[in-house]
C-alpha cells in the first residue's frame, strides 16, 4: 500500500522532460501543440483563454477525497477527463494557469507520473505573460473525445515517506519549497529551503537562468545530486520540479503527503516534555504571557498536556490522563483536593456559586476514564503538577494528537475474565507517553482493553480495540479496528488476528506508524484511523498493518465476547469474596471534597483503589461484606447512590456551553436536572422499578464526547428556528446498542431543548406499555417503525410562541 | 448497521469529495446541516455572494475568511449547528421573507425619500453627493455612534476593498468612495473591534455594506444573535451586483486600462466608468460587459435598494453629484436627523428611474431564481427543499472543496 515505487524501483532512469517555453515560442508552436488551461470553468469560458485551448480545471485532477495516495487523482477519472478534452497520449501539451502556474505545473507533473507520452509545456508566466501581446478568446475549441489511458508509470520519480527518511540521513538534497516562514518554524532536518516564488521574478516570469544556477548552487542543489521535494499539499513543489526537470536537473522526485506531523516530531515546540518544562518556567507570568513567550500557536499545542482553554477568557480546562480509570486513593484525594484548591471559579464568574448544582471546585469524570478540572489558572500548574508528581499522576498526552487515555474494563482484575488487563493498559500508555514521534500522529488515536466477556471496552468505538480471545490455549486478545464516533461515525471491524498480551503495546506502535505513513495529509478534518480502514478494506488494512508490526499474524481460535454490560453501578462479588461498589455521578460530576471523602471511603472500608468507569461513575474495590452495610449507610452514598433512579444511573454528558468553546448547549446542569426529574415522574409514574437503567447521552454540540450515538436516547445540541423564535435544541436519536452494533438512528432533528424531557417521557412509556417480555429499550427501537418512533419524538405540543429572540444562539 | 426491514432515514447528504459519505453507519436526521453542505450548496455552485453572514452566525467562531479567494473557509471544527446555512441568503434565509419581516417590524409607514448631497469636505471624499460619508462622520463626531463598518481600498492591491473600521470624521473621509468588491465586514466586526480599542465595551457600530449584507445582520439582529449586537444603524449600498476583484482587473486589462491607474470606479445609467486621480475617464463601458467578472450569486438577488436596511444609499433617480437616501426606519430617520446640519436634503417622490431599475433587477432575479420567490413563504428554507429547487439546474450543489472544509487544525 506503499504511496509510491519501492527505493530500488524509483532509481530506475525517469525519461520524461518537462519544459518551460516562452509566449513566442507558443505562437510559433501553436498549430503543433495542445493548450491546457487549468483554470475554473467558469474565467475560461467568461474571461477567455488562449484560442483553441481545453479547460482542464486544476479541481478536477487533484484528488479531493482520497486518504491515502496523497494528491494524485485516480487514473481513471485522470484518463476520462482528458479522453473528454479531445487530448491523445501522443499530444504536446502546454499547461496554462494563473501567473504563478504552480497548478499548471502540477498538471504536467500528474500527466507525467500517469505516463503521457508526447512532450509537456509550462507556459512562462501564466495566461497573463501571453496577455501581454496576445488576445484572448471566449470560443470554445472543437473537441472530439479519445480514449485516452492513464496508468502510473513504474519510474514516476514518487518517493514514499522512507526514501524521505533516508534523504535526510544523507543520500540526498531535500528542498523544502515552502515559504522561509515555514521552513523557519519547523522543516525536516538537513533540508534546505528553496520557495518557488524565489524563481520567479517580479513579473511571473522565471528568472534567467544564471541567477537560477546562482540560487541553486548556494543551497548545494546540483545536478550530479539526487534530489527530493516535499511541501504541505504537493502543489507548490509540482512548479520547482519542473523547473529543475527543464534546467536539466536529471534525478529529481518528490514526496506527495504532508509532513506536519514529522515536522512536530522535530521541533521542540511539539515536544512534549520539553512543552511541559517550558510551561513551567513561564507560568508565573501568566495567561497573557503563554503567546509571547511560547509562540502564537502555543493555545494549540497546549493540548498536549492536557491544557485547553476555557470559554472563559483566561482559564484552563485541564485533562488528567488516568490510564485504565484506575485510582489509588492516595490519588484522587490528591486530586479531590485539587479541584477544591484550584479548580475555583473568580468572582465575575460567580465564585463558588458559579454552578447552581456544584457551586464550584468539582471535578468532572471522563468517557475514558479520565479527569478533568476548570477554571485552572496558569500560575498554578506547577503547584498542581509539583503535587501530581507526588502521587504519581501526569498530564502528558492527555491529550492532542496521540494516543488518548487508554480504556479498560473498570472491573479487570475483579474476577469473571480471561485476562487482566491493568498492566497492559499501563504499557500501552508508557510506549507513548513521552515519545515525540507518538506524540505527533496525523490524528488522535483511542485505544481500550478488555479482558472481560462483556466488552467494558467498548471495542466498536475506538480506533483500537483489544477484546480477550483464545489461540491454541493461550489467552489474548482480538482486535477491532477503524471505529469512531464523531462526525462520520464507524463500527470497528475485527482484524480476526490473534494478539498475545506483551503484543498488544507493539500493536498500538504498528497502529500508530502505519497511520503516520497513510494518514499524514492535510485534510484533518477526515484524518482518523478509521477513513484509513474504510478505504483500504479490512484485508489490505491487515495486510499492511502486518508490515509494521514486529510479529506475523495468525488467527485467533474463539474470541470471548458474549455480552455488553452497560454500566458497573451497583454491588457486584469479586473473586476473593469481597464487593466492588459502583456509585453513580450523575454526569460525572463531583465536589473535589466529595471526592477526596470518596478516596476516604475506599481506604475506610475497601481495598484503597478507586475506578473511574466510561458511564462516568465511580467503583471502590475490596469492600468485605461485613462493611457493605456500613458503607452503603455512609452520606455520601445517599448522594452518589450504588442504587440509583434509572435516569440518573444512565445520564452521561460532555463538558458542555458552560465551558467547552464549541458547546452548542449546556449540558452539565440541564443533564443533571433532567435525570432527577424524571427520576421523580418514574417513581411516580410506578416505571421506575421496572425500569434499571435509561441510558441518555447529551452532547453539547455534533461532536460525540457524551457518545450519543451508543446511548438509549442520543441528543447532541443544535439550534432551532422558526419564523418567529429561535431557540437551542436537540438532534434525538435513539436504540443506540453496542450489543447488538447498533449505533442510534437519527430520527428528529433540532427539537427545541426545553421539550425533550417530555420526548424521553412519551418514548418511555410507549416503551413500557409496548414492550415484549425481556425486550430491551434498544430492542424495542429496532422492532418499530421509523415513522412511529419518529411521530413519538417529533408530536408534542406546540411549542409557545413568544415574542422573537428570547433566547440568545 | 442499517435496518433492513424499516425504511432507511434519507440517504447520507454530500454529492462526493468526502470519505465520510462512504461511512453509513449513522445516517443524519433530515434537515442536519454542516458547514459542507453550505460549501457545495452555495461555495462550490458559485452562488457565494460573500455576504458574510455565515461568518458572524456561527456561533463556535469556525468559519473564517479565506484571503486569497475572498471566501468563507472552516477555520476550526464545525459543530454541525446549521447557524451558517440558516443564516445564508443563498441557501437558508429566505431573504424575502427577511424583507417582510424589515417592513412590518421595524419599517416608517412611508420611507423618505431624499435628494442629498454633503454640505461640506465629505461631498469630494465620497462617492456621488458623499452623503453615506458625512452622515457617518457627523454620527461619530456627535457621539451617536462609536464607529462605522466600511470599505476602503488596500494599500497593496489596486481597486480591492477591504473591510475597515472607521473611528473618526478623518477616518471615514480617508474610506470615502465605492468599493466593488465585497469585504465581508459583517464577519469581521469582533476583530475590528479588537484592534481599534476603543473606550466602550458595549459599542454602538454602522455597518455599511450591500442588500445581501444588510438582510444577513437585519435577521441575525432579528433572533438577537450576539453578532448582531454591535450594530446599532445600517446602511445599504444600492446594488445590482458585487464584482470579483481578480475578475474584474482582468476584465479592465481586456481593455487596456491599468489597473493601477485607476482612482476610482462608478456604474452608473448601466455604464461602468473608469476614472484616473484627476478625475479623467479612463474608460465608459457597458456594465453588462463586465458580467463576468461579477458573483453570478447576485444573480438571485430581488433586493436592488436593501429593503432591509435602516438607510438606502445609491446613484440612481438623482442628479450628478447628488445621492438618492431612502430612510427607511425609526433608527434611521433618528439618524438622519442627528446628522442633518452635514447634509442638504430635499425630499422627493421616489424617483421613476430607481422604480424601474428596481423592477427590472426584480424580474431578472426571479427569472433566474430556481426556487420559488415567496415573500410569504417560512423564512427557513431546508437543505431537502434547496435540493430539490436546484437539483438539475446550473446552480446545484457541486462536490465540497477540502481545502475550505477539511483542513484545519483546531479541534474541541
Amino acid at each position: 500500500m506503499a504511496i509510491g515505487p519501492t527505493n530500488e524501483e524509483a532509481r530506475s532512469t525517469v525519461t520524461e522532460t518537462p519544459t518551460v517555453v516562452s509566449p513566442a515560442w507558443l505562437e510559433t508552436h501553436c498549430e503543433t501543440v495542445t493548450v491546457v488551461d487549468v483554470r475554473d470553468r467558469r474565467e475560461y469560458e467568461d474571461l477567455g483563454h488562449v484560442p483553441d485551448a481545453v479547460n482542464v480545471p486544476a479541481d478536477r485532477f487533484r484528488d479531493p477525497s482520497s486518504v491515502a495516495a496523497g494528491k494524485l487523482p485516480d487514473p481513471d477519472a485522470f484518463a476520462d477527463l482528458l479522453g473528454e478534452r479531445g487530448i491523445d497520449s501522443g499530444d504536446s501539451l502546454v499547461a496554462v494557469g494563473d501567473e504563478n502556474g504552480v497548478l499548471a505545473a502540477r498538471f504536467l507533473l500528474t500527466a507525467s507520473v500517469y505516463g503521457h507520452e508526447g512532450e509537456l509545456y509550462l507556459l512562462d508566466g501564466g495566461l497573463e505573460a501571453w496577455r501581454e501581446e496576445h488576445e484572448l478568446t471566449t470560443q470554445a475549441p472543437a473537441l472530439e473525445p479519445t480514449s485516452y489511458e492513464a496508468e502510473l508509470r513504474d519510474d514516476a520519480p514518487i518517493v514514499d515517506r522512507q526514501a524521505v527518511e533516508a534523504a535526510a540521513e544523507g543520500d540526498a538534497v531535500v528542498v523544502d519549497t515552502r515559504t522561509p516562514a515555514e521552513y523557519d518554524q519547523s522543516h525536516i532536518p538537513g533540508a534546505v529551503q528553496l520557495g518557488w516564488e524565489a524563481l520567479l521574478d517580479d513579473a511571473g516570469r522565471l528568472k534567467p537562468d544564471d541567477e537560477l544556477e546562482d540560487l541553486l548552487t548556494e543551497r548545494g542543489i546540483s545536478r550530479d545530486e539526487r534530489i527530493v521535494l516535499y511541501c504541505n499539499t504537493a502543489r507548490r513543489l509540482s512548479h520547482t520540479y519542473v523547473v529543475l526537470r527543464s534546467l536539466g536537473y536529471g534525478d529529481v522526485r518528490f514526496y506527495e503527503g504532508s509532513l506536519t506531523d514529522w515536522l512536530r516530531a522535530n521541533s521542540p515546540d511539539w515536544d512534549p516534555i520539553q512543552l511541559y518544562e517550558n510551561v513551567r518556567e513561564v507560568a508565573s507570568n501568566g495567561f497573557e504571557a503563554l503567546p509571547r513567550e511560547l509562540g502564537e500557536d502555543v493555545f494549540g499545542r497546549l493540548h498536549l498536556i492536557g491544557l485547553y482553554t476555557q470559554r472563559q477568557e483566561g482559564y484552563f480546562m485541564l485533562r488528567t490522563k488516568v490510564p485504565g480509570g484506575i485510582l489509588t486513593a492516595e490519588q484522587a484525594r490528591a486530586f479531590g483536593e485539587i479541584a477544591e484548591e484550584f479548580a475555583t471559579a473568580p468572582e465575575e464568574h460567580g465564585g463558588s456559586e458559579q454552578n447552581p448544582v456544584h457551586g464550584d471546585g468539582f471535578l468532572d469524570v471522563t468517557t475514558r476514564q479520565g479527569l478533568q478540572l476548570h477554571w485552572i489558572r496558569i500560575e498554578d500548574m506547577p503547584e498542581i503538577w509539583d503535587r501530581y508528581d507526588e502521587v504519581g499522576l501526569t498530564t502528558i498526552q492527555a491529550s492532542g494528537n496521540t494516543l488518548r487515555n487508554v480504556v479498560a474494563c473498570p472491573a479487570a482484575g475483579l474476577g469473571d475474565e480471561t485476562i487482566d488487563v491493568r498492566p497492559i493498559a499501563e504499557r500501552v500508555a508508557d510506549r507513548f507517553e513521552g515519545d515525540r514521534e507518538l506524540a505527533n500522529l496525523p490524528r488522535k488515536l483511542k485505544v481500550s482493553v478488555a479482558g472481560c466477556h462483556e466488552n467494558c471496552g467498548r471495542a466498536e468505538i475506538q480506533d483500537l480495540g483489544f477484546t480477550p480471545a483464545i489461540k491454541g490455549g493461550r489467552d489474548g486478545f482480538a482486535v477491532k479496528v477503524g471505529g469512531g464516533l464523531s462526525d462520520g461515525p464507524r463500527a470497528a471491524t475485527d482484524l480476526g488476528i490473534f494478539v498475545e498480551p506483551n503484543q498488544v503495546a507493539d500493536l498500538s506502535e504498528a497502529a500508530a506508524k502505519l497511520f503516520i505513513d497513510h494518514g499524514s495529509y492535510l485534510d484533518t478534518a477526515v484524518n482518523r484511523l478509521r477513513f484509513i480502514v474504510a478505504e483500504y478494506g479490512v484485508d489490505a488494512f491487515r495486510d499492511e498493518l502486518e508490515r509494521y508490526a514486529p510479529f506475523a499474524f495468525e488467527p485467533y481460535d474463539e474470541a470471548f465476547t458474549t455480552d455488553y454490560r452497560g454500566d458497573h453501578v451497583g454491588v457486584h462479588e469479586q473473586d476473593d469474596g469481597t464487593s466492588y461498589v459502583g456509585v453513580n455521578i450523575p454526569t460525572g460530576r463531583i465536589g473535589g471534597d466529595e471526592f477526596a471523602e470518596l478516596a476516604a471511603l475506599a481506604e475506610e472500608y475497601g481495598s484503597g483503589q478507586l475506578r473511574l468507569t466510561p458511564n462516568q461513575n465511580v467503583v471502590l474495590t475490596g469492600v468485605p461484606d461485613a462493611s457493605l452495610e456500613a458503607l452503603q449507610d455512609e452520606p455520601l452514598l445517599s448522594t452518589y447512590s450504588p442504587d440509583p433512579g434509572p435516569f440518573s444511573r444512565g445520564i452521561v454528558t460532555c463538558t458542555g456551553r458552560e465551558f467547552c468553546k464549541y458547546g452548542v448547549v449546556e449540558t452539565k446542569g440541564r443533564g443533571y436536572r433532567w435525570a432527577k426529574g424524571l427520576d421523580e415522574w418514574a417513581e411516580e409514574t410506578g416505571l421506575a422499578d421496572a425500569l434499571e437503567t435509561v441510558r441518555v447521552h447529551m452532547s453539547g454540540c455534533s461532536a460525540s464526547c457524551a457518545q450519543p450515538q451508543i446511548a438509549d436516547v442520543g441528543l447532541r445540541g443544535e439550534v432551532y428556528r422558526d419564523d418567529y423564535e429561535s431557540t437551542r435544541a436537540a438532534d434525538v436519536g435513539l436504540g443506540g446498542d453496542l450489543e447488538n452494533d447498533a449505533f442510534v438512528d437519527w430520527l428528529v432533528g433540532s427539537v427545541p431543548i426545553d421539550g425533550i424531557p417530555s420526548v424521553i417521557e412519551r418514548t418511555v412509556r410507549a416503551y413500557e406499555i409496548d414492550r415484549e417480555d425481556g425486550e430491551s429499550f434498544a430492542d424495542w427501537t429496532r422492532r418499530m417503525p421509523d415513522t412511529e418512533l419518529r411521530r413519538l419524538v417529533a408530536e408534542g405540543p406546540e411549542p409557545n410562541r413568544p415574542v422573537v429572540g428570547t433566547e440568545v444562539s | 448497521m442499517s435496518k433492513s426491514n424499516q425504511p432507511r432515514i434519507p440517504e447520507t447528504k454530500g454529492v462526493g469529495g468526502d470519505p465520510r459519505e462512504r461511512l453509513e453507519d449513522v445516517a443524519d436526521p433530515p434537515g442536519k446541516i454542516w458547514f459542507r453542505d453550505l460549501d457545495e450548496a452555495v461555495i462550490e455552485a458559485d452562488r457565494c455572494i460573500q455576504c458574510a453572514s455565515c461568518v458572524a452566525a456561527c456561533p463556535s467562531d469556525s468559519i473564517g475568511i479565506d484571503e486569497a479567494e475572498g471566501r468563507p473557509t472552516l477555520v476550526r471544527m464545525c459543530t454541525g449547528c446549521s447557524r451558517c446555512w440558516d443564516f445564508c441568503p443563498r441557501s437558508g434565509l429566505r431573504y424575502e421573507r427577511v424583507l417582510e419581516f424589515a417592513a412590518e417590524e421595524r419599517a416608517l409607514e412611508e420611507p423618505a425619500i431624499y435628494a442629498a448631497k454633503a454640505s461640506d469636505d465629505a461631498a469630494a471624499a465620497g462617492q456621488d453627493g458623499g452623503v453615506v460619508t458625512a452622515l457617518l462622520a457627523e454620527l461619530v463626531e456627535a457621539g451617536e455612534l462609536d464607529g462605522a463598518v466600511v470599505a476602503r481600498e488596500r494599500d497593496d492591491d489596486p481597486l480591492r476593498g477591504e473591510a475597515f473600521l472607521a473611528t473618526s470624521r478623518t477616518e471615514l473621509l480617508e474610506a470615502g468612495g465605492s468599493i466593488y468588491n465585497q469585504t465581508m465586514g459583517l464577519g469581521q466586526v469582533d476583530d475590528l473591534l479588537a484592534d481599534a480599542d476603543l473606550e466602550t465595551d458595549d459599542p454602538d457600530l454602522a455597518l455599511v455594506g450591500t442588500p445581501c449584507t444588510i438582510q444577513g445582520v437585519t435577521a441575525l439582529d432579528r433572533y438577537d444573535n450576539p453578532a448582531a449586537d454591535p450594530i446599532a444603524l445600517t446602511v445599504a449600498l444600492m446594488c445590482t451586483r458585487s464584482f470579483e476583484h481578480g475578475r474584474l482587473v482582468s476584465r479592465l486589462a481586456e481593455f487596456d486600462v491599468d489597473p493601477e491607474a485607476v482612482d476610482g470606479l462608478d456604474v452608473s445609467g448601466g455604464t461602468l466608468y473608469a476614472y484616473d486621480a484627476d478625475g479623467g475617464e479612463l474608460l465608459a463601458e457597458d456594465v453588462d460587459a463586465f458580467g463576468a467578472a461579477g458573483l453570478r450569486g447576485c444573480d438571485e438577488c430581488t433586493d436592488f435598494v436593501g429593503g432591509a436596511a435602516d438607510v438606502s444609499a445609491g446613484s440612481v433617480g438623482t442628479a450628478d453629484g447628488e445621492t438618492t437616501i431612502v430612510v427607511r426606519t425609526e433608527t434611521g430617520a433618528r439618524a438622519w436627523d442627528a446628522a442633518a446640519a452635514a447634509l442638504e436634503a430635499t425630499a422627493v417622490e421616489r424617483p421613476e428611474t430607481l422604480e424601474k431599475l428596481s423592477a427590472w433587477n426584480r424580474r431578472r432575479a426571479e427569472s433566474i431564481l430556481p426556487r420559488e420567490f415567496d415573500p410569504e413563504g417560512e423564512v427557513g428554507i431546508t437543505y431537502e427543499q434547496h435540493l430539490e429547487a436546484y437539483d438539475g439546474t446550473d446552480r446545484e450543489p457541486e462536490p465540497l472543496n477540502p481545502a475550505r472544509v477539511h483542513q484545519y487544525e483546531e479541534w474541541c
